[in-house]
Formats: C-alpha cells, structure tokens, sequence
C-alpha cells in the first residue's frame, strides 16, 4: 500500500491544474459525539458504494499470550452479534446484493462492505450491531481457530515468502511487537481465552478507535442520517494504552537461516527505518521504486536480466505507525549462491548511498507515481482505501494537501542521504531459505 | 503481504460478465463504443471514458497455449514474453526505459486461448508508447541472446511454481479432464519441453499464429477517437495475415471414469484438493444461469461448500467452486485445503455437501439470494478501462453477445426453482470425478482408493501425468 501515499499526494497537483477528471474533491467529513470520524465521497459513476471501517488495533497491540488475537477478532466480527447471530451477517448482506471481506496487519484492522445503494441502511445496521453488540459465541470460538489455524498453515505451506518473513521479523525486532507475525504463534492460536477475547473487544473496538470511510453512490446527508440512527448510540470508550515500546538500536548485523526444500535459495534483507510519518519515508519509498519498480529498475535490470544471479527481486516497505523495517527479497537463480546474491543486491544499495541516482530515475518514479494515482481514483474503492489510509498512518486525510509540495522538493541529494543513513551493515538483518543439503556452511 | 483476510476468495463477481440492478437499470450500462475493421482483417473497439487522463491498451491474439504442441509446451509462452525484449525499431532497453519513465504499465502473455499484449498509459504519451506496442505486436524481433534469458528463467520458474501446491494442482486437474484436447497443455511447460524450444521455434511459431484476422484490440480511456483511429490504422495497417489454417482440435471426450491422482510432496503441512469434471464452454446459453448456482454451491462466503467445511466444521480456511469456461469447453472443479489429519473428513464432507445440489435441489430463498447478489456484485467489476477493455475482447474471443450486459439483469431475474433444477442436471457433472490431492501419498493414498483407480506421482518429477 505504500503507493497510496503518493497517490493522494498528488491530488493537489491535479486540482490545481484543474483535471475535472478527479472527483475525490468532494471529501466530506464529520464527526458523531462518541468520536467516530466519518469521510464521506459522493460518486454516481456506479450504483455501488462501500464501506470502509479502520480501526486502529492490529499485531503491534497484542503481546506474548496473545499473538495473532487481532487477526482472529476480525474473524470473529463475522460470527455473530446480538441482533444478527451466527452466520446472519454474511447471509444478511449477501442476500442484499452486499459482499465483504477484511484484513489485519502489524497496525490496523480493517473492515470492507461492497454493496448495491439499495443496500446501504443494511450494511448501517450489519455494522452497528455487531460495533455496539457483539455476542462472542464459544463454540464459534472453536470452530473459528480451526480456520485460522489452517489460514497459517496454507499460508507456509503456499509461500517461501512467509516462511523466511516471520523469521527474519522475529529476529530484526528485540523489543517491539512487531516482531511476531500478524497471523500470530500457533499455540496462542490454540490457547487464548474468551476472556481475552472480549478484553480485547472492550478496549479496542470503541467508535471513537475508528474511522469509517463511504465512497459511491450516497449522498452526504442520508450517510449523516444513517450514521446517527446507527452508529451514534454507541458509547465511546476509554482511550487504548498507548504502544510505548521503542525498539532498541540494533548493534550489529543479525543473521538467519530457515531450512526448507526450495529449488533455489530466496533471501531477505531487512533494514530499520522510520514510521510513515516520519520526513524521510517519501525519500525511502522513492528509493525502493528506484530499485525494484519495473524491468529498468536497478535490481531488477542488474541482477535479474544483466547477471541473471536472481530469477526475481523486490523491495518493500510497509507504512507503519512505528518504526519498521525496508525488506529487499531476491529469489537466486539456479546454481547461484545466496553468499552471490546477497553480497550483489548490498552492493547495489551500496552504490546509491555512495554514488547517488540520476535525476532521471528521479523523474521517472514521479511519473510512475502519478500514473499510480490516477490509477487509483478510476474506482470508488481505490478512493476509501486511499483516503482510509492517510487519515491513519498520516493522522489526517488533509495531509494530503501538504504533501506534494514534500514530494516535488525530493531532489537526488535527499535519495542519496536516506541510503546512507538507513541501509548500513550494522542496521540489517539477513535471512537465508535454503535447502538443508544446501546448507552446509 | 503482510496481512490475513477473512476470506481468501474474490468470489464470483469476477467471472460474471454483465449485470443491471433492478432499482438502477438506467445508471448502469456498457459505455458506448465505436469499432471498426482494418483492411487486414483487425478488428478494433473505441470506448471514450473520461475519469482519469488514462488509456487502456488491450491487443488479444489467437496464439494461446493452445496452439502449443505437448513435447514444446510453453512455446506460446515464451513467443509472448519475447514481444517484449526487442522490435524492429526499439531493442529491449528502449522499450524498458522509455514505458517505465513515462509510468506505462505493459505486458505481454499467453492464456489457453490467446495472447495478450497489454498497456495502461497517460493520454499524453500515447503517441510515444503506441509505437512501441504495436510493434511488439507486428514486428519483434526474437533476440537470441534474450531468448535464452527468458528460457533459463522459465526453466527455473518450473521447478520454483513446484514449491507451491496450489500452484500446480490445476495443471494436474487439466490433464484428467480434457485429455488429448490440447486445453491439457502445461502453460508454463516442463523443464523438459522447454529445453526443446529453440529461437527457431517461436519465430515459426510466431509466423503461424500472430495475424491480424482473428485478433482484436480494444483501447479505452480519455482520448479523442479521430485521433486514435487514425493512429491506430498507421500503426497497424501494415501487419500482414499468413495463409496457415488454424490448426483443428480434437473435441472434449465425455469423461467416462473416475479417477485419481495422488501427488506425493514430503514436507507437506496440508492436503491440497481439486475435484471437478468437464464444464462449459464460455458462450453456452445458460452461462450466467450456472454462475448463480454456482454462487451458492461455492462462489460466495456463504456458500454450501465455504458453511460447511470452513464456517460449520473449522476443517479450512476456504472451500469454493468454479467454471473455467474457454471457447471450445471447460472444467468444474471444487478447491481446498485442510490439515493432513483431516483430510479424510474434509474430502467426505466435501462430496456429501456437493451431492447435495443433485439430490435436494435448491430452495427458493437461497435462489433469490444469490440473484441479488451476482445483480450487486457486478457494477465494480466494470469501473475500470482495463475491465471494459477486456469485455470487448473477450466478446469477440469467446463469442458472447455484444447485448449480453444489458440483458444480463433479465437473465438472472428469470432464473426460477424449474430453470435452476435443469442447470444442475445438464452442466454440474454427477458421476466420474476426477479428483487431485497434493500431500502426503502414505497418508492420503490409502483414503482415496475408494474413489478410483489412483495413481501416484511426485511434486518435484517433471510431469503432469
């Protein structure tokens, strides 16, 4: 997601170059007495319109007892709800013409309701019964951790990705909780308690943690009529325990190796950085699509077509309300040894910190950046995940106004400094995936 | 990524092409379009749509897998991915560094059916990325040098997609079902057909299959369609057709077994499972017909299979059901997953909850669910000019009917308890399963010997069958 960022930074270029194309101009906002936040975008170019709910809880707010418990409380907002119980929500909204989904990450946690305008009053009704009432069933407790338990295994079974990730997480982080995978240890998917499940509820899933974003076919005053009918009786709570725990510097480089029957080795390289709203994540986040966006990019071009050391390469940087980690991942070619490509992927990003990149490549990320966002804008969807997505990791969808003027400043300069500063030996964490023949050193 | 969702599917509302809500017929149409033929036989379709200063590019040709031949499978491939790595007037690094600099997207492909060469641009920089397209369309080159680039990499991606059942289990399932029909072939190839393939091969293979007649192109976004028409008919006027027939097919055998394979990965976690049987080609009549029933089967959360085994029993995270419809034909097949002790169970519920369909039928409260769901489902999956883009070419593909969208709402409305029982028994296979499960063999072998002869391969053995 971290393209977001860029595409509603540049919506201020587009108005004012006066683009009648862009409609999310009309974002309107209020806010219901028990602190839930509303964004509202009226756009008829469908008879559709979501939902987006953004709650501020993901895997940073869970601890050691309970990992993982963030991802499987979004699984049991499905599960039933004083007025709609088990499976009533889903067969609710279906048989409205609704579909839904949600996701969980290190930071959020966060709800989506796709649906035809004839079903709005529905999706108000869905959601605020099971915000102001949810009803934890134990023996959909059960049943759900079987799910979620498979969830995690087809997920290791399926990716080299997740194997060598959570490693690699687990070995960056000392103290932050980002440390531990989103999906969580499998015996605390095995242990928790319906207790922690509604401690978890009580402090996390209060209006005034949420903020809800509409986009589609809806007018701003039947979505303020709907919000206050539904969602304004929900008290508020008290404000969650801030998140304290700042990760200690790292003093050293740190090393990992995951066993497992691969073809050939993949590797991961992980860097400390910032949290998104910190002054260096535009440079960051220009820095990685100047390594690994496109088939010209440096990565890519060097070690994938060039040397052919890597059948393929990415780099990624999630946003992040704390500080996270820039991942760098290469999958070798075969024969090639991750000792090789490890040492060839450093010296790439070596090269930026002592050599600098060209304005061009500067230019060229802008534009890719651009397209990005427009790209973005052509669906209602891409206008309430991207406004969801500043009002929370950069405190407030108006940011967005002061943001191009960050992004055109970016000069080469500012690329080559934040290379220089970040991606540093003493600063990175490498894991290997390999075959255990293989791993023999 | 870095996230877990409730759901692993998108659902249905993908594969449905066309809908009209009741309470909004008037808002939701397909755009207008302009199309034209060239004189060589190309056809081209022109959708103005102004939201965003975007142009969508979407070249179909009939050179997909299956013109492939089994001992070169993955030459379709391979001839698409080479478009792009040079022509006559830009070699590879041109190509590369003028698209990236401007932020166009591009890619070139294959499918069972044809090949795809794609593109999201600005409007402004049309007449810059044009040219460019067009002429990894009429005029590639076929580097040696890139060729055996592309070769070496797809040879390792062979043994890479292998780490991943879910990445195969289709290629499996395939062979079982459409036999000598060449919709069996391996996309991707095997390591060692692809090591057969030599830079001879895909320009022959070019010569015989990238022609103008039979190919469309749809282009749509903000731009002005005099301009365009013009620039499209320079640019692509030249291209030449050949005087090779299009090779002819054999049919789709009826399947008159059933059967089982069992492929053998030791450090699996999880039984991975496929069961299914022949389905439908893409243009039947009864197309959006059998999408309903199969929402409720397994195109939805609450579908019969996803409340079963993942909601009623905790056995998986996700159970569904699809029709792959192609031109000639296609498959059925239901999908999922579960821990290797669970198997037996998961695989028995599965076919009980499927054996259901047939024996009790569906009731008309389900029935009506499902038709507003599909009806709810399908405006977003035309927002954008990629997706619009795309049902034009896939009208012309797969022979759908220009008035398909507008008369999908009619179709759904009229699908009554009679028409749906009919659906079932003409087009969701009963008997002859044909089934893969990718695990452990020692353990899941034993099992399934009741449902048919089973044989036993190995995840990393380079073949399908």
């Amino acid at each position: 997601m971290k393209i977001n960022f860029y595409f509603t930074a540049l919506l201020l270029v587009l108005f004012q170059k006066g683009m009648s194309q862009s409609k999310a101009t009309d974002i309107q906002t209020f806010t219901l007495s028990n602190g839930m936040k509303i964004l509202v975008l009226e756009d008829n170019s469908i008879p559709n319109a979501n939902m987006y709910l953004f709650w501020k809880v993901g895997s940073r707010n869970e601890y050691p007892g309970i990992t993982g418990l963030s991802h499987f409380f979004e699984h049991m907002m499905f599960n039933g709800s004083k007025k709609y119980g088990p499976k009533m929500f889903d067969r609710t909204m279906e048989a409205a013409g609704g579909s839904n989904n949600a996701y969980t990450t290190e930071n959020l946690t966060v709800y989506t309701d796709w649906f035809p305008i004839s079903a709005l009053e529905t999706i108000f009704d869905l959601e605020a019964d099971r915000i102001g009432h949810l009803d934890l069933d134990p023996k959909m407790v059960e049943s759900e951790r079987g799910v979620v338990l498979s969830e995690r295994s087809t997920g290791l079974e399926n990716s080299n990705f997740r194997n060598i990730s959570e490693q690699v997480k687990g070995a960056a982080f000392l103290a932050h909780p980002y440390r531990w995978s989103v999906i969580g240890y499998e015996s605390d998917i095995k242990n928790w308690s319906i207790e922690d499940l509604q401690t978890y509820f009580d402090t996390y899933y209060a209006p005034n943690n949420a903020v809800v974003v509409i986009s589609g076919d809806v007018t701003l005053k039947e979505v303020k009529r709907l919000s206050k009918q539904y969602f304004e009786p929900i008290p508020s709570g008290p404000k969650a325990r801030p998140i304290h725990t700042i990760e200690p510097e790292q003093l050293g480089q740190k090393r990992v190796v995951v066993e497992k029957q691969v073809s050939s080795p993949n590797i991961m390289l992980a860097y400390h950085v910032p949290e998104t709203k910190h002054e260096d994540y535009y440079a960051l986040d220009v820095l990685s699509a100047i390594l690994s966006d496109g088939n010209s990019s440096r990565l890519y071009s060097q070690l994938v077509d060039q040397k052919t050391l890597a059948t393929s390469v990415f780099s990624y940087m999630p946003e992040s309300i704390d500080p996270n980690l820039f991942y760098f991942y290469g999958v070798a070619s075969p024969g090639t040894a991750p000792e090789i490509l490890e040492a060839e992927m450093v010296q790439i990003i070596s090269d930026i910190a002592q050599n600098g990149v060209s304005e061009r490549e500067l230019q060229k990320v802008k534009n890719q950046k651009l397209v990005a966002l427009y790209s973005s804008l052509e669906t209602i969807d891409g206008k309430s995940n991207t406004l969801g997505t500043y009002e929370m990791y950069f405190g407030d969808y108006k940011k967005m106004f002061s943001a191009p003027q960050s992004y055109e400043q970016l000069t080469v300069a500012d690329i080559q400094r934040v290379a220089q500063k970040y991606f540093t030996k003493n600063n990175s964490t490498v894991g290997y995936l390999m075959s255990p023949e293989n791993n023999t050193k | 990524m870095k996230s877990h969702t409730k759901k692993c599917y998108l659902y249905l509302a993908i594969l449905i092409i066309g809908s009209q809500l009741l309470h909004a017929q008037s808002n939701f149409k397909l755009p207008a379009y302009e199309s034209f033929r060239l004189d060589n036989g190309l056809e081209i379709f022109m959708v103005v749509q102004k939201e965003v200063p975007l142009v969508h590019f979407r070249a179909v040709v009939p050179a997909g897998t299956r013109r492939d031949t089994k001992d070169k499978a993955g030459l379709a491939g391979l001839t698409a991915d080479a478009l792009s790595t040079g022509t006559q007037s830009f070699d590879k690094t041109t190509i590369e560094s003028q698209l990236d600099f401007l932020g166009a997207s591009y890619n070139t492909s294959a499918g069972s059916e044809a090949a795809v060469i794609s593109s999201s641009f600005v409007n402004k920089d049309a007449s810059v990325v044009l040219p460019i397209l067009t002429e990894m369309i009429v005029k590639p080159i076929f580097d040696l040098q890139e060729f055996e680039k592309l070769q070496e990499r797809a040879i390792a991606g062979v043994d890479q997609m292998r780490e991943s059942p879910r990445g195969v289990i289709g290629n499996y399932f395939n062979q079982m079902v459409y036999g000598d029909h060449p919709y069996a072939n391996i996309p991707s190839g095997t390591k060692k057909s692809l090591q057969q393939i030599g830079i001879q091969d895909l320009k022959n293979f070019y010569a015989q299959n990238y022609q103008p007649q039979g190919s469309v192109l749809a282009i749509v976004g903000d731009f002005d369609p005099l301009v365009m028409k013009i620039q499209l008919s320079d640019l692509l006027s030249s291209w030449k057709n050949n005087t090779i027939l299009a090779p002819t097919t054999p049919e789709i055998k009826a399947l008159n077994k059933a059967s089982v394979v069992v492929v053998n990965k030791e450090d699996a976690r999880e039984t991975t499972m496929l069961v299914g049987g022949i389905g439908v080609p893409r243009n039947v009549s009864d197309y959006i017909g059998i999408q309903v029933i199969n929402t409720i089967l397994g195109g939805r959360f609450t579908s019969w299979l996803n409340d079963e085994l993942r909601v009623n029993s905790g056995l998986t995270y996700g159970a569904r059901s699809s029709f792959s419809a192609l031109k000639d034909g296609g498959s059925f097949s239901m999908s999922t997953f579960t821990a290797n002790e669970t198997t037996e169970q998961t695989i028995d519920l599965l076919l009980k909850t499927y054996q259901k369909i047939h024996d009790f039928g569906i009731d008309t409260k389900t029935l009506e669910s499902a038709k507003n769901y599909v009806k709810g489902q399908f405006p977003p999956d035309y927002e954008t000019n990629a997706a619009i883009a795309r049902f034009f070419t896939d009208a012309t593909v797969y022979e759908i009917p220009m008035d398909y969208i507008d008369k999908f709402t009619e179709t759904v409305n009229s699908l009554d308890s009679k028409k749906a029982k009919q659906i079932i028994e003409d087009y969701f296979p009963k008997d002859n399963l044909q089934m893969v499960f990718i695990g452990k063999a020692s353990e899941i072998t034993p099992i399934v010997t009741k449902f048919g002869p089973v044989k036993v391969l190995e995840i990393t053995e380079d073949t399908y069958y």
